[in-house]
C-alpha cells in the first residue's frame, strides 16, 4: 500500500520552490504555457487599444508614440512569446510522453532555456516604464532603429536583448528537443510512426538551430551601430541598410514555419482522433512538413520585393515562394481526405482544429499573390499583408494552439474542460476574427498602408475600420470564454478518464494527470504502432 | 508535359497589352494577375470547402451506428500525386505569368519624364527635369492630441502637400531618401517602391485622368509615418507645361476645383 501512494500524486503537486528549481519537463512546459498565454493576453489587449484608435480617422485617444509602441510590443510579444513560445510549452509537456521517455535529454539546459525566455519577457515588460518604449516595430529596420532623433525608435537596446534572450532560449530548446527525439524514443517508434506533432516540432527546431544565429548577428550589428557607432548599416559611412533586411528575414521568414508547423502537427493529432480514423497519407504529411522547412530557407526576399534588390532575385524567390504552396496544399487535401468515411465527433478541440484548417486555407490563398512580385508591388506593406498574416497566425496558429489546449487539457489537469462554453467560444472567435481579418484584406486591396496610427478620412476605408474594431471585440470576448472554459474545467470540471478521446498515442496510456515520473516502466510499443491509427488501441 | 510547357508559354505570351484608356498604369497589368488570382483562389476554396462540408455532415459520429471511421482508408498514392501535381502546375503558371507582367512593370516607357523624388521624415521633395522643386510635407501636429479628422490633414480644408503631374505622360520616379527608409506608393497606379538612403531605386507610373490622387509612405519611418502622404494633382499636359516653365504660379483654380472638405472617396475608387 505504501509504495502505491506516490503513483497517485499528480505531476503538479509541488511547492513553489520545487516549481522554481524544477527540471521536470512537465512543469517547465506549463511555465512556458502560462508565460506565453499571459503575453498573448497582453498583446491582445494592446491590439484592442490599436483598434480603438483606428476606429475613426484622426488622432483620437493616444499619441503616435503610444500607438507605435503598442504595435511594436503587439508584434514582438505575440510572435516570440505566443506563436513561437507556446509550442515550447506543448513540446516540453508532450514529447517525452509521446515517445515514452521519463524526461527530456538535457533537463537543466531546458530549465535554463525557460528562464532565459522569462528574462526576455521581463525586458518586454520594462518597455512599459515611461521613456523605455520601443517603437522599432518587431522588425527593427535600421537606419530608423539605429539613429537617434529622426522618427525616434525608442530604446533599441531593449529590442536587441529581447531577441538575444529569446534566441538563446530557442537554441537551448532546439538542441534539447532534437536530441530527445533522436535518442530517447522507445524501440519501435521510428521516423515513419512518430506523432505528426513531433515531426512539426522537430522541423521547427531544426529551423531554429539554423536560423536564429542569422538574426542574432543582425541585431548584434544593429546594437553596435546604435551605441558604438559602427557602420554596418549606416549608408552615410559605407554601410547598407538592406543587408540587415537580408540577415533578418533569412531567419524571420523560416520563423513563420516555426510558428505554423507544430500547429499543423496538432491539427493532424486532433483531426485523426476525432474523425476516429488514421490520418490520410501519413507519409506525405510527414514529408510535406520537412519539405516546407527546407524550402522555407530559400524564399526570404519575398519580404523585400520593393526594397531595391535586383529584379532577378525577386523572380527567383517568387518561384521558390510559390513552390511552398505545394506541400502546404498536400497537407490541406490530406486533412480533407481524412474526413472521408470518418465518424466525426464534434467536440471543442475538433471544432478548433477544423476552424484552423479553413482559416489556414484563406491564409495560404492570400499568401500566394504576395509571392508574385507583379501583384505584391501594389499591396506591399498594406493591410492586405496584415490580413494575410493574421489569417495564418492570428487564426490558424492560434486556433491550433487552442485546439491543443482543449485536446490535452484532460491529460494535463486531470479534469474535463467545460464543453458548452468551449463551443460557444469557438463560434465567437470564428465570427469575430473573420470580420476583423477579412476587412483587413479588403481595405488593403484598396490601398490602406500598414503600420498607420491614423489614416485620411476616406469613406470606404472608415467603414472597414469600424468593422475591424467590432470584430476585434467579438474575437476578444470569444478568447475570454475559451479561457474561462478551460480554467473552470481545471477547477471544477469532471474528472477526466485516462483516454477520453480513445487515441492510440502513448501519452494517453498514462493516468490523467500523469504521475511525476511519467511511466512506471517503459511503455510497450506494439509491432504496428501508429499514433494516428485510432482503432488499433 | 507538353501541356505544362504550353501553359508556361501562354503565361509569357499574354503578359497584358498596354492600354491607354485605363485610369493609371501599370495598374492595368496588376489587374490582370489580380483577376487570375481571384478566380483561382475562389475555385480552390470551393474545391476544398464543398467536399469537406459534405464529409463533415455525412460522416458524423452516430451512436451505435457510426462510431469509428474506416480504418483501412489511410492513404492513396494516386490521389496524393494528383494534388501534388495539379497545384504544382498552377503555381508554376502563376509565377511565370507574374514574371512576364513584372518585367513590363519594371520597364519604364521610352518617353517617360524623369521625376527625382527624395524622401525625408516626413515628406517628399519632387524635382522636375528642368530643376524645379516642390516639397510635399506632412502636416504634423505633435502638440494637439485631439484634432478633428479634417484638421489633421489640411489647413483651412485645403491640402498643403501636393505635387503637379501631367496627365497621360509616363513618369519614371527616381527615388532615394535623406534619412531613414521610406517608400513611395502611388495609389491609383498600384506601385510601391522603397526609398533607401544611400541607394537609388526607381518605379514608373502614368495617370491618364486629371484629378487628385494619393501618394503614401508605406515603409514604417517613425513617429509620423502615418501622416506621410501627399497628393498628386494630375493636370492636362499643357497646363502642366505652363506651370513647369513658371508662367503660372499655381494651377489651383483652373484645372480642378479645390477640395473643400477633403472627402476624397471619388478619387479613390
Ligand atoms: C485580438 C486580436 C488581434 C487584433 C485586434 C490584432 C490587430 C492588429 C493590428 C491593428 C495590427 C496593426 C496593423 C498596422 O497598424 O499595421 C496588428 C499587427 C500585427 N499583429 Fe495582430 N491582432 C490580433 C491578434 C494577433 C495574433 C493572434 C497574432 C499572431 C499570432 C498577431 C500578429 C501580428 C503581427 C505580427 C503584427 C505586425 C506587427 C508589425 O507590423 O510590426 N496579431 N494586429
Ligand atoms: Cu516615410
Ligand atoms: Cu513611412
Amino acid at each position: 500500500m505504501r509504495e502505491a501512494l506516490p503513483a497517485h500524486k499528480p505531476w503538479f503537486a509541488a511547492s513553489i520552490w520545487e516549481w522554481i528549481f524544477t527540471t521536470d519537463h512537465k512543469k517547465i512546459g506549463i511555465m512556458y504555457g502560462v508565460t506565453s498565454t499571459l503575453f498573448f493576453i497582453v498583446g491582445g489587449l494592446m491590439a484592442l487599444g490599436m483598434r480603438l484608435e483606428l476606429f475613426n480617422p484622426g488622432a483620437q485617444y493616444v499619441k503616435p508614440e503610444t500607438y507605435n509602441w503598442f504595435l511594436t510590443v503587439h508584434g514582438t510579444v505575440i510572435l516570440l512569446w505566443w506563436a513561437i513560445g507556446i509550442w515550447a510549452s506543448f513540446a516540453n509537456f508532450l514529447i517525452p510522453l509521446m515517445i515514452g521517455a521519463r524526461d527530456v535529454a538535457f533537463p537543466r539546459l531546458n530549465a535554463l532555456g525557460y528562464w532565459m525566455f522569462f528574462a526576455a519577457s521581463v525586458i518586454a515588460l520594462l518597455t512599459f516604464i515611461p521613456g523605455n518604449q520601443i517603437m522599432t516595430m518587431w522588425t527593427g529596420y535600421p537606419p530608423l532603429a539605429s539613429t537617434e532623433g529622426i522618427g525616434f525608435a525608442g530604446q533599441t537596446a531593449l529590442f536587441v536583448f529581447i531577441w538575444h534572450l529569446t534566441g538563446f532560449a530557442s537554441i537551448a530548446g532546439a538542441v534539447n528537443f532534437i536530441t530527445t527525439v533522436i535518442m530517447m524514443r522507445q524501440p519501435g517508434i521510428g521516423f515513419f510512426n512518430l506523432n505528426l506533432f513531433i515531426h512539426g516540432i522537430m522541423a521547427a527546431n531544426v529551423i531554429q538551430l539554423l536560423g536564429v544565429p542569422s538574426v542574432a548577428g543582425a541585431v548584434t550589428m544593429l546594437f553596435l551601430d546604435t551605441y558604438l557607432k559602427t557602420s554596418f548599416f549606416d549608408p552615410s559611412r559605407g554601410g547598407d541598410p538592406v543587408l540587415y533586411q537580408n540577415l533578418f528575414w533569412f531567419y524571420s521568414h523560416p520563423a513563420v514555419y516555426v510558428m505554423v508547423l507544430p500547429g499543423f502537427g496538432i491539427i493532424s493529432e486532433v483531426v485523426s482522433a476525432f474523425a476516429r480514423k488514421p490520418i490520410f497519407g501519413y507519409r506525405s504529411m510527414a514529408i510535406a512538413i520537412w519539405a516546407i522547412a527546407l524550402v522555407g530557407f530559400m524564399v526570404w526576399t519575398h519580404h523585400m520585393f520593393v526594397s531595391g534588390i535586383p529584379d532577378w532575385v525577386k523572380i527567383l524567390m517568387s518561384y521558390t515562394t510559390l513552390l511552398i504552396a505545394v506541400p502546404t496544399g498536400i497537407k490541406i487535401f490530406n486533412w480533407v481526405a481524412t474526413l472521408y468515411r470518418a465518424a466525426i465527433l464534434y467536440k471543442t478541440p475538433m471544432l478548433y482544429a477544423l476552424g484552423a484548417i479553413f482559416m489556414f486555407l484563406i491564409g495560404g490563398l492570400t499568401g500566394i499573390p504576395l509571392g508574385i512580385p507583379a501583384f505584391d508591388v501594389a499591396v506591399h506593406d498594406s493591410y492586405f499583408v496584415v490580413g494575410h498574416f493574421h489569417y495564418v497566425l492570428g487564426m490558424a496558429v492560434t486556433l491550433a494552439a487552442f485546439a491543443g489546449f482543449f485536446y490535452w487539457w484532460p491529460k494535463v489537469t486531470g479534469k474535463m474542460y467545460s464543453e458548452g462554453l468551449g463551443k460557444v467560444s469557438f463560434w465567437l472567435v470564428m465570427l469575430g476574427s473573420n470580420v476583423l481579418y477579412f476587412a483587413q484584406l479588403i481595405v488593403g486591396i484598396w490601398g490602406m498602408p500598414r503600420r498607420y496610427y491614423d489614416y485620411p478620412p476616406i469613406e470606404s476605408w472608415i467603414e472597414l475600420h469600424h468593422l475591424q474594431t467590432y470584430g476585434a471585440f467579438v474575437l476578444a470576448f470569444g478568447i475570454l470564454l475559451a479561457l474561462v472554459s478551460l480554467i473552470k474545467g481545471a477547477i471544477s470540471g469532471e474528472k477526466a478518464p485516462d483516454n477520453p478521446w480513445m487515441s492510440n498515442s502513448l501519452e494517453w496510456r498514462l493516468p490523467s494527470p500523469p504521475p511525476p515520473h511519467n511511466f512506471d516502466e517503459p511503455p510497450k510499443v506494439e509491432e504496428d504502432y501508429c499514433p494516428h491509427g485510432y482503432c488499433k488501441f | 508535359m507538353k501541356f505544362l510547357v504550353f501553359l508556361l508559354l501562354a503565361g509569357l505570351a499574354f503578359a497584358g497589352e498596354a492600354d491607354v484608356n485605363v485610369l493609371a498604369r501599370p495598374h492595368d497589368l496588376w489587374e490582370v494577375i489580380y483577376k487570375i488570382w481571384l478566380v483561382i483562389a475562389v475555385v480552390i476554396y470551393i474545391v476544398v470547402a464543398v467536399p469537406s462540408l459534405y464529409f463533415m455532415i455525412k460522416y458524423r459520429f452516430k451512436p451505435n451506428e457510426r462510431e469509428v471511421g474506416d480504418q483501412e482508408h489511410e492513404g492513396h498514392w494516386g490521389l496524393e500525386a494528383l494534388w501534388t501535381i495539379v497545384p504544382l502546375i498552377i503555381v508554376l503558371y502563376l509565377a511565370t505569368h507574374g514574371f512576364a507582367l513584372f518585367t513590363q512593370m519594371r520597364k519604364p516607357p521610352e518617353n517617360a519624364m524623369e521625376l527625382k523624388v527624395t524622401a525625408f521624415a516626413w515628406g517628399w521633395m519632387f524635382q522636375y527635369p528642368n530643376g524645379k522643386m516642390v516639397i510635399a510635407q506632412a502636416i504634423k501636429d505633435t502638440e494637439d492630441k485631439k484634432c478633428k479628422p479634417d484638421e489633421c490633414y489640411s489647413v483651412d480644408g485645403v491640402f498643403q502637400n501636393y505635387a503637379y503631374i501631367p496627365a497621360g505622360v509616363p513618369i519614371k520616379a527616381v527615388l532615394t531618401s535623406q534619412d531613414v527608409i521610406h517608400s513611395f506608393y502611388v495609389q491609383p497606379a498600384g506601385v510601391t517602391q522603397d526609398m533607401v538612403p544611400g541607394r537609388t531605386t526607381y518605379t514608373w507610373f502614368q495617370i491618364n485622368k486629371p484629378g487628385e490622387y494619393w501618394v503614401f509612405c508605406r515603409e514604417y519611418c517613425g513617429q509620423w509615418h502615418s501622416r506621410m502622404f501627399a497628393k498628386l494633382k494630375v493636370v492636362p499636359k499643357e497646363e502642366f507645361e505652363k506651370w513647369l516653365k513658371g508662367e503660372v504660379a499655381s494651377l489651383e483654380d483652373k484645372a480642378f476645383k479645390i477640395v473643400k472638405n477633403n472627402r476624397a472617396q471619388e478619387v479613390v475608387r
